[in-house]
C-alpha cells in the first residue's frame, strides 16, 4: 500500500461523511515506465500545410535502404525507425461538387478522412479524427486524454478559404463530428496544463508546489468536515461532491510525487513567452511534448507546423515572401526552390522532434522505439490543391511493430485513413473502420 | 412600529414548532385578502362537469386526477390545485373544442382557488430550500474584486458554469469537479500574488489582441470608451502590474497580405507602479471627424480625409491609464497584431496598490508583534470572506499557513500565503444556510441576518456582502422590514448592481447569445463587430435606465426612448445622431422602435443566421414575456419546404401555413406564429423592411382566442393590456427563481401571486417590484427537510 501517514486520517474522516470509499486506484498509480510491463504505445500526429515539392521529396527508389531526397535528408539519421508513405490520398479532400476550399477541405479531412460541410457558420461539420479516437480510449489511463498544439497563433474567426469557416484550416482535431479542438501554440500555458503553476520541472521545485497543494487540501477538507457537521444531510450531499474532487486531485499529486521520485526529467523553467523565431518556438514544444510522453500525461498528441493555408514568411531562412503566395509557383523555378527550402526546413524541424524522442529514456528503450509519429500534408501538390499522393512519413518503432528503413508505394488513391487505422490498432485502439478507410494498411511490419 | 413588534414575534418563532409558525404568519397577513366565501358545491359540481372526464383516476390524462380531492382543504394537493389554477386561469384548460363552462363561471372558480391556496399558504407556509450553492464564475470573479480589490476577473478561466431554469446561479445544477478545484487552485495563487505583490515572481509576458480586422472596424470607429475620442481602431485592456517595477511593452503590426511588409515591433521600456492599469493603442483621427455613412473597405491606409499619397506614416499612440505615453509612426499597415507586455524587471519594490491598502490593516512594528497583526489582518479577510463571524478555529488554520510562509519569506509573504489557502476554502467557495440548530423536519425559520446579508448581496450585486451589510447582520437590524427597504435601494443605486443588470437582464432576455450569433455576411453584409457590439449595449443601458430611474416594468415592452450611436440609428433609420458613444434618444411618435420588441439584440438572437425566424420570435415571447413556453417540438420535423407544389417560390408564411396543416404541429405553432409574423418588418438583423424577397411584408396575425393584430404596435398593445398578468408574473417568476437560485414550484404560488398584489400597488416599479421579492416568504425564510 502506497498510502502516507498524512492522508489516513483524512480516509477515516471520509468514511464518516458517509462516502463510499473505493481504496486509491493503485493500477492508476503505477508508473507506465515500470519495468517489466509491455511499453506503451504513443501517437503523434504532425501536419505541415500547403503540400510539399513532391519531385523533391519522394524518393527515388522504393523498399529497403532508399536514398533520402533533398527535402527528406535531415532524417537520415533516423532510418532504421522511419518509413516514408507514398501514394496515399484523402480523396473527400476534392471539391466534390463544393467548389473553391481545397486548403479548408484538406485541414479538414487529414485526420477524419471526412468531407467537410461547406459554411462559414456555426454549423461546421467534419467528422471525428484518429488521434481524438485514441484519445477517447489511451485517455482512460493518463491525466489529459490529448493535446492538441501548434506554432501559428490561432486568431482567425469566420471564414478562411472560399466560404468554409476557419474551424477548419485551425486545426486538424475533431473531438466529434461538429467539434473542432483549438490548438494551443502558448509553451507557457502548455507548460501549466502540464505541470500546473510551478516555475521548474526541477524536482524540488516540484516537490514544494505538490507540499503546497496538499496543505492546502487537507486545511479544504477539514473545513468541509467542519462544515459538514453544522449542515444538514441533503446539504452534505453539494460538499462531498467537493471531498470526491479533492481525493481526485490527491491522486494526480500522489502519482506526481513517486514520479518525480522515479523519474529524472530534464529541468525546464516555466516558459515565459512565445518565442519569436519559428525554430525557437517549434523546439520549445517539441521539448514540452517529450516530457508529456515521458511523463504519461497523455499519450496522443496532435501538432500543426502551421495552420492550412498558412502564408507565414519564413524569415529565419531567408524568405520574406508568404508560404501560400509561394506554393501557388505555376512552375517558376525561383518560387519552387523557396518552397523546397520552406519544406526543408519544417523536415529538420521534424528530425529535431525524432532526436529529442530519441534522447528521451522510456523502459527497456526510448520514447522513438515506443512511438508512431505520423508526419505529413492532406495536400500533394500545393500549386494544383491535389489531395492524392500525399507526403507522409511514419516514424517510431512501436514497440516493435514497425520495421523501418523503407519506402513503401500504395496502388494510387489508398485511403490515408487505412494508415491512421493501423497506428490505432498498433496503439491498442480497437477499431475496425473509419472514415473512408477500407482496410488496415498493410505491409507496415 | 407594527412591522418590528412583528419581526421580533417572527424571530421568536425560530425554535418553537411548525405550528406555531404558521399561526404567527397567520396574525401577520391579515391585511392580505382572505379568501372569498363562495359556495364549494358550486365549485366541485364544476370541476365534475368539466373536468373529471379526462381527470379521474383512471384516465388520469396528463398525469392529473381530480376524482376525490378535498375541496375544503386544498392546501393538502397544493402541487395540483396550483397546475389547475394555471392552466385554467390563463385558457389553457378545458382544451379547445371541448366544452368550458361559462366566463363568470370560471372567473368564480380561479377567484376561489386562488383564494383557498393563498389561505392554506398562510397557514401554512413553505419557503422552499435552496440548495448549498457554489459560487459561479460571475460571483467568484466580483467575490474577489470586493474582497481584495483585485478586478481581474479571474472567474473567466474557470470552466463555464451549468444553468438550469435559465439562470447559471441555481445552486442544484454547479457542480465542482477536480478540474474546477485545480483551476481554483491555481487561480488562488494568481489572485493571492497579485494582491499582496510576490517580490520573487519571475517575468512573463503576456499578449493581448484586438477583434478581427486587426482592431480596425469597418468604419475607422472609436473600439472602446477607455480610448480618447477620435481614435479610430486598436485595442483597449486591463493590465495588473504586479511589482512596481520596469515593463516592456511591444505592439507588433502583422506583414500585410502578399507579406512584402514584414511584421514589426514597437517597443516602450518603462516603469510602471503596481495595480491594476488601462493599456491602450489606437490611431489618432485626423480631418473628419463624422463616420462616413458608408462603411469602407477594411485596410487602415484608406484615411478619411486623406488620399493615399498624403499619407506618409500613420502615427500610433500607446496611452497608459488615460495618459498618452509614446507616439509611434508606423507605415501603412493591415492594423495591430498584438500587444505584449513583460516584466517585471528591475523590481523597486512591491508598491502600494488598492488590494495592499484593504489587505494589511495593521503593520507590524517589530516582530514580536507580527503574529497579533496577522491574526488581525486574517479576521477581517475571513469575516468578508466567510460572509459571517469568523472564530478562531476559522482563523488558526489560516494562520498556519501564514506562519509557514513567514518562515520562507518576510511577513507580507505570510499573509499571501494564507489568503492563497483561504481563497479555496468552502467557506468562501460556497454559499450554505446552516439550520438552527435541533428543530425538527420540516420545520420553517426565519433565515439569520448574515445569511440574509448574502442572499441579497449575491441576488443584487452577484458578490459578497459589503461591511455596511455584515455591520447591520452583526446588529441584527438587517432583518428590520425598514432597514431592510433602505438596504435594496442602496444596493440598487451602487455601481455593483450593474451585475444585476447583465447576469439577471443578460440571461433572462438572452443577450448572452448575441456573442455567438453569426448572420450570415452575404445575407446581411451590413452586420458586423461594431453592430453586435452596440445591439448588446442598447439593451443593456434600456434595461439598466428602467431599472435606476425606477420605471414600471411595462416600459420594458414599450418606451418613448432608447439608447442609440451613430452606428445603430443608422441602422434604425433614425437620423441626426453622430459618433461612436451611446446617449439616451427620444423616439419621434410613430417610430417602429420602443421597447425591447423593437431592439436589434432581440431581434437578431431569435433570427437563423439568414432569415428570420416567426417560430423563435414567438417562442422567445411566449417563454420569456407570458411564461408559456411551448414543449419542444417532436422528432423528424421535416424541413420547411421553399416551394409550393405548381414549384412557385413561397414566402415564409405560406411555408408556416403548409407546415400548420399538420394538427401535430398546429397545436403549438397556432400560438407562436401570429406573435412571431407581428414582428416580420425586422428582418433578421432588426432592420426594418417592408418587403421580403420581393413579397410585401404581411404582419398580421390571428391569436388562438380570436384577436387580430398587424405589426409591432398592435402586438405590444395586446401584450400590455389582454396579457399584462401574464407578463408580470413572468417577470416576478424569473426574478426570484434568480434570487434564490432555485427552480420554482408549485407551493411558490402563493408567493407569487403575494408579490404580484403587492407591486401592483406601485404600478409594477422596477426597484419596487425587486424590494417586494426580497420580503417575500421565499426569499427570507426556509424550511429544513422533512423526514
Amino acid at each position: 500500500m502506497i498510502i502516507t501517514k498524512k492522508s489516513l486520517p483524512r480516509r477515516t474522516f471520509l468514511h464518516g461523511m458517509g462516502v463510499t470509499m473505493a481504496l486509491p486506484l493503485l493500477d492508476a498509480m503505477i508508473p507506465a515506465i515500470s519495468a517489466g510491463v509491455k511499453p506503451v504505445v504513443r501517437l503523434g500526429f504532425v501536419y505541415v500545410p500547403n503540400g510539399v515539392i513532391m519531385d523533391q521529396w519522394r524518393p527515388t527508389t522504393s523498399g529497403e535502404d532508399f536514398p533520402f531526397t533533398p527535402i527528406l535528408q535531415s532524417l537520415e539519421p533516423f532510418r532504421e525507425r522511419l518509413l516514408v508513405l507514398s501514394g496515399l490520398a484523402q480523396v473527400n479532400g476534392r471539391a466534390l461538387g463544393d467548389g473553391a476550399g481545397d486548403h479548408a477541405r484538406a485541414g479538414a479531412t487529414f485526420l477524419t478522412g471526412v468531407h467537410p460541410k461547406k459554411t462559414e457558420g456555426a454549423n461546421i461539420q467534419a467528422g471525428i479524427s484518429a488521434d481524438q479516437i485514441a484519445a477517447k480510449e489511451l485517455g482512460k489511463f493518463t491525466q489529459l486524454a490529448s493535446l492538441e498544439l501548434g506554432i501559428e497563433s490561432n486568431q482567425l474567426a469566420g471564414g478562411c478559404d472560399s466560404g468554409y469557416s476557419c474551424a477548419y484550416t485551425n486545426t486538424v482535431s475533431w473531438r466529434s463530428a461538429t467539434t473542432p479542438l483549438p490548438i494551443e501554440n502558448n509553451p507557457r500555458a502548455l507548460f501549466e496544463r502540464l505541470f500546473g503553476d510551478g516555475e521548474s520541472t526541477d524536482s524540488a521545485a516540484r516537490l514544494a508546489l505538490l507540499d503546497k497543494q496538499r496543505s492546502i487540501l487537507d486545511y479544504v477538507t477539514s473545513s468541509i468536515n467542519r462544515l459538514g457537521k453544522s449542515v444538514n444531510r441533503s446539504d452534505r450531499a453539494k460538499l462531498n461532491e467537493y471531498l470526491e474532487a479533492i481525493r481526485d486531485v490527491e491522486r494526480r499529486i500522489q502519482k506526481a510525487e513517486q514520479q518525480n521520485a522515479s523519474l529524472k526529467l530534464p529541468v525546464i523553467e516555466r516558459p515565459t513567452a512565445v518565442p519569436e523565431e519559428f525554430e525557437d518556438h517549434f523546439k520549445l514544444m517539441v521539448d514540452l511534448m517529450a516530457l508529456a510522453f515521458q511523463t504519461d500525461m497523455t499519450r496522443v498528441i496532435s501538432l500543426m507546423m502551421a495552420r492550412e493555408g498558412s502564408n507565414r514568411a519564413y524569415r529565419s531562412i531567408n524568405i520574406a515572401d508568404g508560404h501560400h503566395n509561394l506554393t501557388h509557383h505555376q512552375n517558376d523555378p525561383e518560387k519552387i526552390g523557396k518552397v523546397a527550402k520552406i519544406n526543408e526546413l519544417q523536415v529538420r524541424m521534424f528530425a529535431a522532434l525524432l532526436e529529442k524522442l530519441k534522447a528521451t529514456p522510456d523502459g527497456d528503450g526510448n520514447l522513438l522505439d515506443h512511438s508512431l509519429i505520423l508526419y505529413g500534408s492532406s495536400i500533394g501538390d500545393g500549386n494544383l490543391h491535389t489531395h492524392h499522393d500525399l507526403p507522409i512519413v511514419l516514424a517510431g518503432g512501436g514497440a516493435g511493430q514497425v520495421k523501418g528503413n523503407r519506402h513503401l508505394v500504395y496502388p494510387k488513391d489508398t485511403p490515408l485513413n487505412n494508415l491512421l487505422l493501423e497506428m490505432m490498432d498498433k496503439a491498442g485502439v480497437p477499431a475496425e473502420n473509419f472514415g473512408d478507410s477500407t482496410s488496415k494498411l498493410d505491409c507496415l511490419s | 412600529m407594527k412591522g418590528k413588534l412583528e419581526n421580533r414575534r417572527v424571530q421568536l418563532c425560530l425554535v418553537l414548532l411548525t405550528s406555531l409558525t404558521a399561526a404567527i404568519f397567520y396574525i401577520t397577513s391579515t391585511q392580505a385578502q382572505r379568501p372569498k366565501t363562495i359556495d364549494i358545491s358550486i365549485q366541485r359540481a364544476l370541476v365534475e362537469e368539466y373536468c373529471i372526464g379526462c381527470h379521474n383516476r383512471e384516465a388520469r390524462t396528463g398525469g392529473i386526477s381530480l376524482e376525490g380531492r378535498d375541496f375544503h382543504k386544498v392546501g393538502v394537493d397544493a402541487e395540483i390545485w396550483e397546475k389547475v389554477l394555471r392552466k385554467v386561469s390563463t385558457g389553457q384548460m378545458p382544451p379547445p373544442n371541448m366544452p368550458r363552462p361559462e366566463a363568470k363561471a370560471v372567473s368564480q372558480f380561479v377567484d376561489w382557488l386562488e383564494g383557498a391556496l393563498d389561505h392554506a399558504a398562510r397557514l401554512n407556509p413553505n419557503p422552499g430550500r435552496p440548495a448549498v450553492h457554489r459560487l459561479n464564475r460571475a460571483e467568484y470573479s466580483n467575490a474577489i474584486r470586493d474582497l481584495l480589490a483585485v478586478d481581474i476577473k479571474p472567474g473567466m478561466a474557470l470552466p463555464v458554469d451549468d444553468s438550469g431554469y435559465g439562470f447559471d446561479n441555481i445552486g442544484d445544477v454547479l457542480s465542482l469537479s477536480p478540474a474546477l478545484l485545480e483551476k481554483y487552485m491555481s487561480a488562488a495563487r494568481r489572485v493571492s500574488r497579485l494582491a499582496v505583490g510576490e517580490l520573487t515572481v519571475k517575468p512573463v509576458e503576456e499578449r493581448f489582441r484586438p477583434g478581427s480586422g486587426g482592431g480596425f472596424r469597418s468604419r475607422g470607429e472609436r473600439v472602446s470608451d477607455d480610448l480618447p475620442f477620435y481614435s479610430r481602431g486598436g485595442l483597449s485592456f486591463q493590465y495588473y502590474f504586479p511589482l512596481d517595477a520596469e515593463y516592456l511593452i511591444r505592439v507588433k503590426t502583422p506583414p500585410n497580405e502578399d507579406a512584402r511588409e514584414a511584421a514589426k515591433s514597437y517597443d516602450l521600456r518603462l516603469a510602471v507602479k503596481s495595480g491594476l492599469r488601462k493599456v491602450g493603442v489606437t490611431f489618432p483621427r485626423v480631418g473628419a471627424k463624422v463616420e462616413p455613412a458608408v462603411p469602407g473597405p477594411r485596410r487602415f491606409g484608406d484615411y478619411s480625409g486623406m488620399s493615399m499619397s498624403e499619407v506618409q506614416a500613420l502615427p500610433m499612440d500607446l496611452w497608459l491609464d488615460g495618459a498618452r505615453i509614446k507616439r509611434f509612426e508606423v507605415p501603412e499597415t493591415t492594423g495591430i497584431d498584438f500587444v505584449a507586455i513583460s516584466g517585471p524587471y528591475k523590481v523597486a519594490g512591491r508598491g502600494e496598490t488598492a488590494s495592499r491598502s484593504k489587505i494589511f490593516v495593521c503593520r507590524p512594528a517589530s516582530e514580536k508583534v507580527e503574529t497579533p497583526c496577522a491574526k488581525k489582518i486574517l479576521t477581517a479577510l475571513a469575516r468578508r470572506a466567510f460572509r459571517r463571524p469568523v472564530t478562531d478555529l476559522d482563523v488558526n488554520p489560516l494562520l498556519a499557513f501564514y506562519q509557514a510562509g513567514r518562515r520562507q519569506g518576510d511577513f507580507d509573504d505570510g499573509i499571501r500565503n494564507a489568503i492563497e489557502a483561504m481563497l479555496v476554502s468552502p467557506d468562501f467557495l460556497f454559499r450554505v444556510e446552516r439550520d438552527p440548530r435541533g428543530v425538527a423536519p420540516g420545520t420553517v425559520y426565519r433565515l439569520n441576518d448574515f445569511d440574509l446579508a448574502s442572499r441579497l448581496s449575491f441576488f443584487l450585486w452577484s458578490s459578497i456582502p459589503d461591511d455596511r451589510l455584515l455591520e447591520l447582520a452583526d446588529q441584527k437590524k438587517l432583518s428590520d422590514p425598514a432597514v431592510l427597504e433602505q438596504e435594496v435601494r442602496r444596493m440598487l443605486e451602487d455601481p455593483r448592481s450593474a451585475a444585476f443588470v447583465s447576469n439577471f437582464g443578460g440571461q433572462w432576455l438572452h443577450l448572452r447569445n448575441l456573442k455567438t450569433v453569426r448572420p450570415d455576411p452575404q445575407a446581411f453584409s451590413n452586420f458586423d463587430e461594431s453592430l453586435r457590439h452596440a445591439f448588446g449595449q442598447e439593451t443593456e443601458l434600456f434595461f439598466e435606465s428602467i431599472l435606476r430611474e425606477n420605471r414600471s416594468i411595462f416600459a420594458l415592452l414599450d418606451a418613448d426612448y432608447t439608447f442609440l450611436n451613430q452606428r445603430l440609428a443608422e441602422h434604425y433609420g433614425i437620423t441626426g445622431i453622430y459618433g461612436s458613444q451611446f446617449r439616451r434618444v427620444m423616439l419621434p411618435t410613430g417610430s417602429n422602435r420602443g421597447g425591447l420588441l423593437g431592439q436589434g439584440s432581440i431581434l437578431t438572437v431569435t433570427s437563423y443566421p439568414n432569415r428570420t425566424s416567426v417560430v423563435q420570435r414567438g417562442k422567445w415571447i411566449l417563454e420569456n414575456l407570458l411564461g408559456a413556453p411551448p414543449p419542444p417540438p417532436p422528432a423528424d420535423v421535416p424541413d420547411l419546404k421553399p416551394h409550393g407544389k405548381d414549384g412557385r417560390l413561397l414566402s415564409i408564411r405560406q411555408q408556416m401555413e403548409v407546415h400548420r396543416v399538420n394538427p401535430v404541429c398546429a397545436s403549438c405553432h397556432a400560438r407562436m406564429d401570429p406573435i412571431g409574423f407581428a414582428l416580420e418588418n425586422y428582418d433578421a438583423v432588426g432592420k426594418w423592411r417592408t418587403e421580403d424577397a420581393g413579397t410585401q411584408i404581411d404582419a398580421s396575425g390571428k391569436l388562438p382566442d380570436g384577436t387580430i393584430f398587424t405589426g409591432p404596435g398592435e402586438l405590444k398593445k395586446i401584450l400590455l393590456t389582454g396579457h399584462r398578468d401574464e407578463f408580470v408574473t413572468t417577470v416576478t417568476e424569473k426574478l426570484l427563481t434568480y434570487a434564490l437560485g432555485r427552480g420554482l414550484e408549485a407551493s411558490d404560488g402563493p408567493a407569487i401571486r403575494k408579490i404580484v398584489r403587492e407591486a401592483a400597488k406601485d404600478n409594477y416599479r422596477f426597484q419596487t417590484l425587486i424590494t417586494i421579492v426580497t420580503r417575500s416568504i421565499p426569499f427570507r425564510m426556509r424550511r429544513t427537510p422533512k423526514l
